[in-house]
């Protein structure tokens, strides 16, 4: 996806070598109870289900159980895939809806075992000079809305009519979502790079100050001495 | 944009793809390949959308049907055909969208699942405001007692129209219940609305907004708080 209106030729996240059309296969054959193919489909999309709850939450072990999760329910819910229509929105659809019913459920427990006043921001945690941190903290700040519409563009590699099925809107919503994502982190980008241009400013400052203190005790040891 | 913003863009773009992910671990796949296959059995397919549809038009359908035999159809004999045809035309349009809605909505990922729900609500409304356009203000004496007893017909026939959708609903994932709660409602209660439409000959614009249009506002509050309530049931106890 390239909101700059380029074309990409690669779809990151994406297998290139699971066909989108050999999923759907091994899913009409998990429906008819083929353990292979059942085997084989849990192997190739749980890693990308586990990177978008990864890149969501930010802690793996709760990725692992939402993914646990998910795999339930879409066992539960098996019969409801249409032959034909794509795999990977219903998949999506079914893994975010996992998500929110889990963040419901956190917050129900948040709230009446601590009584929290208010959630704190999360923030981007300090990264080493001229290093971005990880992506699910790269997104921390955003809403969640953004944070999901690009976890699915660019960690599981959806196209944007496959992104709006999966969140059941349209792809202008998709699109206008991506968007607004990438404008604040763009200005976070610049925000990063003004403070530490700001630091080496303040660093050089410093050690001209320093430099030209260092000159002017030398030169009146200099002259203490003659 | 300037030429700048997109540099960056294309720099966030690359930014986000060089961004590494933990990999999954080998034990968790094997658990979940261990709760997914143990005992896996076969299953029947949701059956055509068309079919579908053409399930819940047909409950709608018998009930206003049921609805004339039962209770009459004076209200239809009142009307004259400008008032038939701007009633039941955004009635059945309603009715159709919500149908649709619902059908859409027992699959994950479907196309139009909300946007028909929504565009449902506004032609409902575009109702109403007919409805204020084409009947005429009239003082009642008995209003709460010529209207409780239409009420309530609306009411005994939106019941079973909400009951004999929900059967095929329930084959579907259910992952908006809120949602498909409320459209349910709302379909029961547009043929609630229907039966009263052709049945009541009352055409004071109070008593129809009052008494027959209150019976699918009431629907689709009580699909949404049935629904919300069993899946806040369903989630508490998996």
């Amino acid at each position: 996806m390239d909101l700059t209106g380029e074309q990409q030729v690669e779809e990151p996240g994406r297998n290139p070598a699971t066909s989108v059309t050999a999923l759907e296969q091994l899913m009409v054959r998990y429906q008819q109870a083929d353990e292979s193919a059942a085997r084989s489909l849990i192997e190739q999309v749980s890693p990308q289900l586990y990177r978008f709850f990864a890149a969501q939450l930010g802690n793996p072990d709760d990725a692992g159980d939402m993914l646990q999760e998910a795999w339930l329910r879409i066992h539960r819910v098996r019969h409801t895939y249409r032959p034909g229509e794509p795999l990977l929105p219903w998949v999506y659809a079914i893994a975010r809806c996992v998500r929110v019913d889990s963040y419901r459920k956190r917050r129900r427990i948040a709230v009446r075992e601590i009584g929290v006043e208010a959630l704190p921001e999360p923030a981007i945690a300090s990264a080493a000079p001229n290093e971005f941190p990880p992506f699910e903290q790269l997104i921390a700040p955003l809403p969640a809305s953004q944070r999901e519409v690009l976890t699915m563009l660019k960690v599981n590699g959806l196209s944007l009519e496959e992104v709006a099925r999966a969140t059941s809107s349209s792809v202008g919503a998709v699109k206008q979502k991506a968007h607004r994502g990438y404008e604040r982190l763009r200005a976070m980008l610049q925000t990063a790079r003004d403070t530490e241009a700001l630091h080496k400013a303040s660093h050089t400052g410093a050690a001209v100050h320093q430099g030209a203190a260092l000159r002017k005790g030398a030169a009146s040891r200099k002259g203490a001495a003659t | 944009m300037t030429k700048d913003g997109m540099d960056q863009f294309r720099e966030i773009d690359q930014l986000l793809d060089a961004r590494p992910l933990p990999p999954l671990p080998a034990d968790r796949l094997k658990q979940i390949e261990a709760a997914v296959i143990t005992g896996l059995k076969p299953v029947r397919g949701l059956a055509s959308p068309g079919l579908y549809f053409a399930a819940l038009a047909g409950i709608f359908v018998a009930v206003c049907m049921a609805g004339c035999y039962v209770v009459g159809w004076n209200g239809w004999l009142a009307l004259n055909e400008l008032q038939k045809f701007a009633v039941f035309l955004p009635l059945t349009a309603t009715a159709g969208l919500l149908a649709f809605s619902l059908v859409r909505q027992m699959s994950p990922a479907s196309r139009h699942a909300r946007s028909s729900a929504f565009v449902a609500s506004a032609v409902f409304i575009l109702l109403l405001l007919i409805v204020t356009m084409i009947f005429h203000p009239v003082q009642e004496s008995e209003f709460v007692r010529n209207g409780v007893p239409c009420f309530r017909i609306g009411m005994a026939f939106a019941v079973p129209a909400a009951v004999l959708s929900a059967l095929p609903l329930l084959r579907g994932a259910g992952l908006s219940p809120l949602l498909t709660g409320a459209a349910a409602g709302g379909l029961a209660g547009l043929a609630g609305l229907t039966v009263l439409e052709i049945q009541c000959p009352n055409l004071n614009v109070y008593h129809i907004v009052t008494w027959h249009v209150s019976v699918t506002v009431v629907c689709v509050f009580l699909g949404f708080i049935f629904s919300g309530v069993t899946f806040r049931r369903s989630a508490s106890n998996p």
